[in-house]
């Protein structure tokens, strides 16, 4: 992952012209960025922060433009992380020009942020977009009007055909050329502005590097950043209390603390604007079908079969493509691959190292990845190009709060039973790096299908199904006291839900696959070497020897403890590769050791010993895909803090397991 | 004794504004609002006292039923003003204030009537503060947290008790600040969230946001 200001600074230097589109979520933003850029988007971040910037170069009458696609967000007050991402990428920038994507049908919220932006002092062009759905729900706007009482350009657009956006960006370069010629034409109330007006005076003495007006607004709107910037000041002593007098003034006068004041303000102006170009509108009628989604006696009903489907669609389906991968892999690339190695390097222990990393390490990575990663990307897209995900949200709010989560966590939670992996990217939906580290280490306990593999192929078919499914009782029962426990535990507390409601849209196919790759593309690059080169190690220790050494200080834990054959211990270090291959190697093993008739496994482990087995190979350790994904996704420290926990949590689940199933006989 | 009426007005205003915020209003601190010496405010009050629309005790002034239907009726004719300028008349918002100033007194109860009726009965001022209606009505007064409303219930936010200072100015980015009229939508079970309606935009709140918000 790029970092942004090396990003930023690389876009600025290779263009004529960068751009920021700024807007609220779901206006149609990335549908705008998708159309005017190509394909050669690069994806960065601030170091620490989960909400990444998008940026990639085009060309428009033979300048070259860079567009920076900043995350939706309702305000620039950096309140919440993308708010502060957006608002750092802009000051970062100093962008030629800011596009600003609005919502026709909902144009007072959306000018809330242009006003901002305005405040700011940047050359802006505003895009009127979903012109087509408001016309629908007859809402028309005077765009000449708004142009006038903003002072900048409109254009109306729509997104999803490419209408208007050549005009845009003709607009763009356009007010990019004459920066010194802006002229805005709005104002906040006089008292405000009078008082404004002092504030500008005086901080134009100075070189904040962002403009006098935009500050002085920031500080009487008590922003903790730039308080602290100008405190650095030598003068900054003078300065705040002087903001401090100014905002005494405001509050008396209108009897509410001066940030809200402001905030009120700016409401009302873009309210007033609005309804200025728009006339009174109803306010949106929810619409009707949409609102079954979220009325709990229709809604409830529907979330659960649509978890369902995405279960059973991950479940049977990524199995099943899983499988035929795998076979045709087999069939067709393992010989080539196997036999390209040994003929290079022999069939030592060198040949036989790169084979376990480049035939059973790249099997290993597509085999997850294509069946599983790639199917759930494009279920989540599609839920959340629709809005239903908000719906999801809605509904489960109150047991995820449970767990120090809130809503959006239900469909990774439920994803993970398919396959860990996406499941654990899917967990950017949460907007805190604790709800993503409590939801990421809630899905490496919920038994993957690979894991459910195990259960079935271990407990149910030698031992019966009630202990297989004291199996799922268990972990479940543990994914919710350890989501409780770490709610407890970890420092900070959950911030509480508040999220839109979108009406519901068409969802564009194009758009829905161009995010399933992007975010795939994602996944490959990362995962796919940490797979091979942990299949290589795992190879090399194998193939020395080693890994028996390694193995031996296991033994009391593995023997003692968990009461198991010292063979099965180490079956479980290679299940870090694939959860199944516990099982297939388990077999393998077995008979090599003891013989023949082993696969049938009762006859080298006893019942016990295999639910001990099934629910250790569950619980413990995530497999590498998982922890290439935690390690990109949380960092390595915490990847690493959760890989531990996670054997801790396993040893001692199987160890009191044993005791108690020994105890009372249960097996 | 045109001049005078409109001062009264004025005076009920300011007292009706101020005993938000204190109750008893001081007479310092109402002629600190309405920028006039303590002695010229204290005979005022006592001339409004006369007129049975103020009472005094001893922490300072308090509006009596009467005082406070005037008050009423002239922030209403202020806030309809205010709508009148911003949405008909497209006046610049940093003049609709000091205009509504004056127009406020200037208003009969026929014309009053018509510019609400043109402007399609407005609930609130450009600002988000609501209007009292024709008889000096607002809301139901009484105040609880948001979270007690039922679905398809109303209110008008009093206060956003938020301790977190980020939580609040994101609510206030959203347009969920004092003064502003709710709708609940839906209410999600067992203590789950609540979907509601502010400005033309649907939000879903955790019921531990919405509990924070008071309304009435």
């Amino acid at each position: 992952m790029l970092s942004c200001h090396g990003a930023l600074k690389e876009l600025k230097g290779s263009t004529d012209f960068v751009f920021v589109l700024a807007g609220n979520p779901n206006v149609g933003k990335s549908s705008i960025f998708n159309r005017l850029t190509g394909m050669g988007v690069v994806t960065a971040n601030y170091p620490g922060k989960t909400v990444e910037l998008n940026m990639a170069t085009t060309t428009f009458k033979e300048l070259r433009i860079g567009i920076i696609d900043l995350p939706g967000s309702y305000a620039l007050s950096a309140v919440s992380e993308d708010q502060w991402v957006a608002r750092r990428a802009v000051l970062d920038t100093s962008p030629d020009a800011a596009i600003m994507i609005l919502d026709a049908t909902n144009l007072a919220r959306n000018l809330y942020m242009t006003l901002q932006f305005i405040d700011l002092g940047i050359p802006i062009v505003a895009a009127l977009n979903l012109i087509d759905e408001a016309e629908k729900r007859n809402i028309l706007t005077d765009t000449e009007k708004l142009s006038e009482l903003l002072g900048i350009p409109v254009v109306p657009t729509i997104a999803t055909t490419g209408q208007g956006l050549d005009e845009l960006i003709e607009k763009a370069v356009e007010v990019a050329g004459k920066k010194s010629e802006i002229r805005y034409n709005v104002s906040y109330g006089t008292d405000i502005e009078t008082n404004l007006k002092k504030l500008e005076d005086l901080l134009s003495r100075y070189n904040f590097r962002i403009a006098s007006r935009a500050l002085a607004l920031l500080l009487l709107e008590e922003d903790s950043e730039f308080i602290e910037l100008v405190e650095k000041n030598a003068d900054g002593r003078i300065i705040l209390g002087e903001v401090e007098k100014i905002s005494k003034d405001i509050e008396q006068k209108y009897g509410e603390k001066t940030p809200i004041r402001i905030t009120r303000e700016r409401h009302g102006l873009a309210g007033s604007i609005a309804s200025q170009v728009q006339g009174e509108i109803t306010p949106a009628a929810s619409d009707k079908l949409w609102a079954y989604t979220t009325s709990p006696l229709t809604g409830i009903p529907l979330l659960i079969s649509v978890l369902a489907v995405i279960f059973a669609f991950l479940f049977y389906g990524g199995n099943l493509l899983s499988t035929i991968f795998s076979n045709l892999w087999a069939a067709y690339m393992s010989p080539v691959i196997d036999g390209a190695f040994f003929s290079l390097f022999g069939s030592g222990h060198i040949g036989r190292t790169l084979v376990w990393g480049f035939d059973a390490g790249i099997l290993a990575a597509l085999a997850v990845g294509i069946p599983y990663v790639l199917t759930f990307y494009f279920l989540l897209a599609f839920l959340e190009d629709t809005g239903y995900l908000n719906s999801v949200a809605f509904l489960t709010d109150r047991l995820m709060h449970k767990f120090g989560l809130h809503g959006r966590a239900i469909i990774p939670l439920v994803a993970g039973a398919g396959c860990n992996v996406p499941a654990i990217i899917g967990t950017r939906v949460l907007t805190t790096m604790r709800e993503r580290t409590i939801a990421s280490t809630l899905i490496t306990l919920i038994p993957c299908s690979a894991r459910t593999a195990v259960i079935l192929g271990a407990v149910s078919l030698f031992v019966g199904w009630k202990p297989a499914v004291a199996i799922y009782i268990i972990t479940l029962a543990l994914v919710f006291f350890v989501g409780v426990g770490l709610n407890k535990v970890m420092p900070g507390s959950s911030s509480g839900l508040v999220m839109e409601m979108f009406p519901f849209r068409a969802p564009t196919i194009s758009n829905i696959l161009r995010k399933t790759w992007y975010r795939f593309k994602d996944f490959m690059f990362v995962a796919f070497p940490i797979v091979v080169v942990g299949s290589l190690v795992l190879g090399a220790l194998y193939e020395t020897g080693y890994l028996w050494r390694l193995a031996a200080p296991l033994s009391p834990v593995v023997e003692n403890w968990l009461g198991l054959p010292a063979v099965a211990g180490l079956t479980l270090i290679f299940a870090v590769l694939r959860k199944e291959l516990a099982l297939t190697l388990l077999v393998t093993l077995a008979v090599v050791i003891y013989g023949g008739g082993a696969n049938n496994l009762l006859r080298f482990m006893t019942p016990t010993q295999l639910f001990v087995y099934a629910l250790v190979n569950t619980i413990y350790f995530p497999c590498v895909a998982t922890i290439a994904v935690l390690g990109r996704e949380l960092g390595w420290r915490r990847a690493i803090s959760i890989m531990v926990f996670t054997i801790v949590l396993a040893i001692l689940m199987g160890g009191i397991a044993l005791r108690i199933i020994s105890y009372f006989h249960l097996l | 004794m045109e001049a005078d009426t409109s001062r009264i007005e004025e005076y009920l205003e300011s007292i009706y504004k101020l005993q938000e915020e204190q109750h008893p209003v001081s007479t310092s601190r109402l002629a600190e609002h309405l920028k006039l010496s303590a002695p010229s405010v204290s005979e005022m009050v006592k001339k409004l006292t006369g007129r049975g629309l103020v009472f005094q005790s001893e922490k300072g002034v308090c509006l009596t039923d009467d005082g406070k239907f005037l008050a009423k009726k002239v922030i209403r004719r202020h806030r309809l003003s205010e709508r009148l300028l911003t949405d008909i008349l497209g006046f610049k918002w940093d003049e609709v204030h000091d205009e509504a100033c004056r127009l406020e007194h200037a208003i009969s109860p026929e014309m009053e009537d018509r510019i609400a009726e043109s402007l399609g009965n407005p609930k609130t001022c450009p600002h988000g503060h609501p209007i009292p209606d024709k008889d000096g009505k607002l809301a139901k007064e009484k105040v609880k947290p948001l979270c007690d409303l039922k679905a398809r219930e109303k209110g008008i936010i009093v206060s956003v008790f938020e301790e977190d200072p980020k939580m609040l100015k994101y609510l206030a980015s959203l347009g969920l600040i004092p003064d502003v009229c709710v709708e609940v939508e839906e209410v999600a079970p067992f203590g789950g969230p609540l979907i509601v309606c502010v400005a033309g935009s649907r939000y879903a709140l955790g019921r531990e946001v919405a509990s924070k918000i008071k309304v009435k």
